[in-house]
């Protein structure tokens, strides 16, 4: 790769007024989005995100600055800016703005169409992104009877079916009910095991603590930081003058490491992060058994144990097979839970992600001891 | 054991052309003085129960009452109704109907034929209550949607109603606007007003409720305390929700350390005080009538003899704050904010609304139950 970043901007400024000196939406903001890296652009309702956000694909314009696509800045002709949102969709947060057509099948199709895919390949991309969002059995429906969260999963399955590099996502979880926000979140994640560049942008801070990498804030359309979230909310003026609040996880942490006098790092941004920095020698853990779920893998038996599912497929076998799971939703951390509090929990996901799953649980040893992980 | 405000008796209802009833049977009885939250997944049926009780909608089958009668649907029976159960909808424009801020306000208390003087006094309350009395000129349309958001939970307060109902308060709005949000409904619970919130956020309801009630595709499925509702993790599974992150901390740490999960924290302090002692700071506590000044702080640094972090805790003094100028360190949650700070073994000084030194009193002492004693004083805000 010869850039650093995949998307960037540069002295970007950019009013909704035409008039010289009306107020600015974004003030001289720079920033870089790396490839792979789970970037959130934080800050209050008005600080110029979703703003910021129409830049990424070309729908606005800077008034002074530009905008860089793998390092190269972006052409406003309309031929290069169709291929241009090939490689990076939006998805705005009202899905009324979004969705056209008058069938989710249509909606979702439309993108790949015009691409001139093969019908096969189109076919195959419907199918696959309503399957991510769950919304496969609204395939034929009309989008005027969908409910809010439904509108919202459909608007996503139109961007997952351009199969973009990077995939931008304005207040995702926004108006959605906890577990329909569990449910995006963990299809972003896979998306981003996938090699897709997710941006996210929201007001909800323990979203962004406990998702970002990184994080750009925003405020009154000027960036006032860029960086890793222990950083920013570590100084809570900034925090303050964003509109913004302290994670939860990042304030119990720091009272209870400061009442005992120890240090606050390592931070942690889960909750299963900070009971294992909090839990005590004597405490009893289950062990976690993850097991790979492939195309021929025959079904689980019920062994009685706690259970929970990760990944398109496994919930797909679940789901088919009516097998019992405990834990549908943010199944790895709430595994972690459940062996944390004393009870053996197998944890059932695509064959592919094991390792990676793996890795991901052995990594909060870095917090304190954890549940002994079983492949 | 407080007695119920509004009952519902085998509620049920269908939308026109809809054969699958939006609330199906619903016996639910909000009480008095109770700070209520209904809980329920997208489509439960939190609005379309709002909307009964204040009569805007009515049942299909089955009946609602408010004080132990059932509401009658004439007209002025209704308006009598609705200046005593005031519901602000999720989304402000469908509640906004004036020019301006001011005569938006007014249109509630104008159409219950008050003497002007009192309308006057009440949009002038609503208005500093919520923040906007700068704003009061201002055209309706040319608000955020945070401050549409504001006005028209002001439109509600104007009719200084026995019940306030809120339809997801604190949906769309900023963090730091939903704190805000959620201390006015505390103080209002307070001094005395019944108020009801519906709401998908779980973390919001367990810190506020004494009662939730959970509705699951239009029927009522659970009236009760929230540990009973989050103990059961099939129902919580069912309802589309999750366990709130500090019952589940707790409970965790509970587990690991072998200790009874009750009494069960609800804020960050509750859970700190479980969980950690060491030495603490000294709480002072200035209530504050109609001005702010330096003098004040100086008081409180001479009180504890050195450094002092300061937070607010109530509208009143957060609409003062802006023309003092003074150097507050928390603006928004400040009782917890300073709390965090005390239990740290700083010193820390909580300016508050004279309404709400009781409030604060009763946080303070449910602390205690978590394991702080904090040394809280009571400071006299007048210069000597």
């Amino acid at each position: 790769m010869d850039f650093k970043y995949i998307l960037e901007a540069r002295d970007v400024t950019y009013s909704y007024e035409k008039k010289e000196g009306s107020p600015k939406s974004l003030s001289e903001v720079s920033l870089g989005i790396r490839p792979g890296i789970r970037t959130v652009i934080l800050g209050a309702n008005g600080a110029g995100k979703s703003t910021l956000f129409y830049h990424f694909n070309g729908v606005f314009r800077p008034k002074s600055g530009e905008v860089l696509y793998r390092g190269i800045p972006l052409c406003y002709d309309k031929e290069v800016l169709y291929q241009l949102r090939e490689d990076i969709s939006v998805v705005v947060q009202n899905p009324d703005e979004q969705i056209f057509s008058s069938t989710v099948e249509e909606d979702v199709a439309f993108g790949p169409m015009n691409q001139n895919l093969h019908p096969s390949i189109v076919e195959g991309r419907i199918a696959d992104s309503l399957f991510k969002v769950g919304m496969e059995d609204y395939r034929y429906r009309p989008t005027t009877q969908l409910s809010f969260g439904q509108k919202k999963r459909v608007a996503i399955a139109g961007a997952l079916a351009m199969e973009p590099k990077v995939l931008i996502l304005d207040e995702p979880t926004a108006g959605l009910d906890p577990q329909m926000s569990q449910e995006v979140m963990e299809m972003v994640d896979r998306l981003c095991l996938g090699g897709t560049t997710v941006v996210i942008s929201t007001h909800d801070v323990d979203l962004a603590y406990a998702w970002a990498d990184e994080i750009h804030v925003l405020r009154h359309g000027r960036l006032i930081f860029s960086g890793v979230p222990e950083d920013f909310f570590s100084d809570k003026e900034s925090v303050a003058l964003s509109g913004l609040a302290l994670p939860h996880t990042f304030s119990v942490n720091r009272s209870l490491e400061g009442i005992r006098g120890l240090p606050e790092a390592p931070y942690p941004r889960t909750n299963s992060q900070l009971l294992a920095k909090l839990s005590p020698p004597e405490a009893r853990f289950g062990r976690i058994m993850i097991r790979g779920i492939g195309d021929g893998t025959p079904v689980p038996e019920d062994d009685g144990l706690t259970r929970g599912i990760y990944g398109f497929r496994t919930r797909r076998m679940f789901r088919d097979n009516g097998c019992r799971a405990d834990i549908y939703f943010n199944a790895v951390e709430g595994c972690c839970l459940s062996a944390m509090q004393g009870r053996d929990t197998v944890l059932f996901c695509d064959e592919e992600l094991v390792d990676v799953i793996a890795g991901r649980i052995r990594s909060v040893s870095e917090f304190g001891r954890i549940p002994e992980v079983v492949l | 054991m407080n007695g119920s405000v509004i009952d519902t008796e085998k509620l049920t209802f269908y939308y026109e052309g809809n054969d699958k009833a939006s609330l199906n049977e619903v016996d639910i009885h909000i009480r008095r003085g109770v700070k209520t939250v209904i809980l329920g997944a997208n489509g439960a049926g939190k609005s379309t129960l709002f909307y009964h009780l204040n009569g805007v909608y009515r049942p299909s089958s089955g009946k609602v009452m408010f004080e132990g009668e059932p509401i009658s649907y004439r007209r002025k029976a209704l308006r009598s109704l609705r200046s005593r159960v005031s519901v602000v909808l999720q989304n402000p424009d469908d509640q906004i109907f004036g020019q301006t801020v001011e005569s938006d306000v007014a249109y509630g208390p104008m159409n219950l034929r008050l003497p002007e003087e009192e309308v006057k006094e009440r949009v002038e309350t609503a208005l500093r209550t919520v923040g906007l009395t700068d704003l009061r000129d201002r055209n309706t349309f040319k608000l955020s949607y945070g401050q549409r958001k504001r006005l028209a939970l002001a439109g509600a307060l104007a009719m200084k109603p026995e019940v306030l109902v809120m339809d997801e308060p604190t949906a769309g709005l900023d963090p730091q606007m939903a704190l805000e949000l959620m201390e006015l409904a505390e103080q209002l619970h307070h001094s005395g007003t019944t108020v009801v919130i519906s709401t998908h956020d779980v973390d919001l309801a367990y810190a506020w409720a004494d009662e939730i009630h959970v509705l699951r595709y239009g029927r009522l499925i659970f009236s009760g305390t929230s540990e009973e509702f989050y103990r059961d993790p099939v129902q919580v599974y069912m309802t589309g929700v999750v366990q709130p992150s500090m019952f589940l901390i707790n409970k965790s740490l509970c587990d690991m350390r072998g200790i009874e999960e009750a009494p069960y924290p609800r804020t960050e302090s509750q859970l700190v005080s479980k969980m950690a002692s060491g030495e603490k700071g000294r709480f002072l506590i200035m209530p504050v009538a109609d001005r702010m000044d330096s003098y004040m702080l100086d008081a409180a640094v001479d009180e504890v003899g050195g450094s002092i972090k300061v937070g607010l805790y109530g509208s009143r003094s957060r609409s003062l704050l802006y023309e003092s100028g003074l150097p507050v360190d928390y603006v928004f949650d400040g009782f917890e904010s300073c709390m965090a700070d005390c239990l740290m073994g700083k010193d820390v000084l909580l300016l508050c609304d004279e309404s709400c030194l009781d409030l604060i009193g009763s946080k303070l002492d449910r602390l205690r139950d978590f394991g702080t004693d904090v040394r809280a004083k009571v400071m006299d805000p007048s210069k000597n």
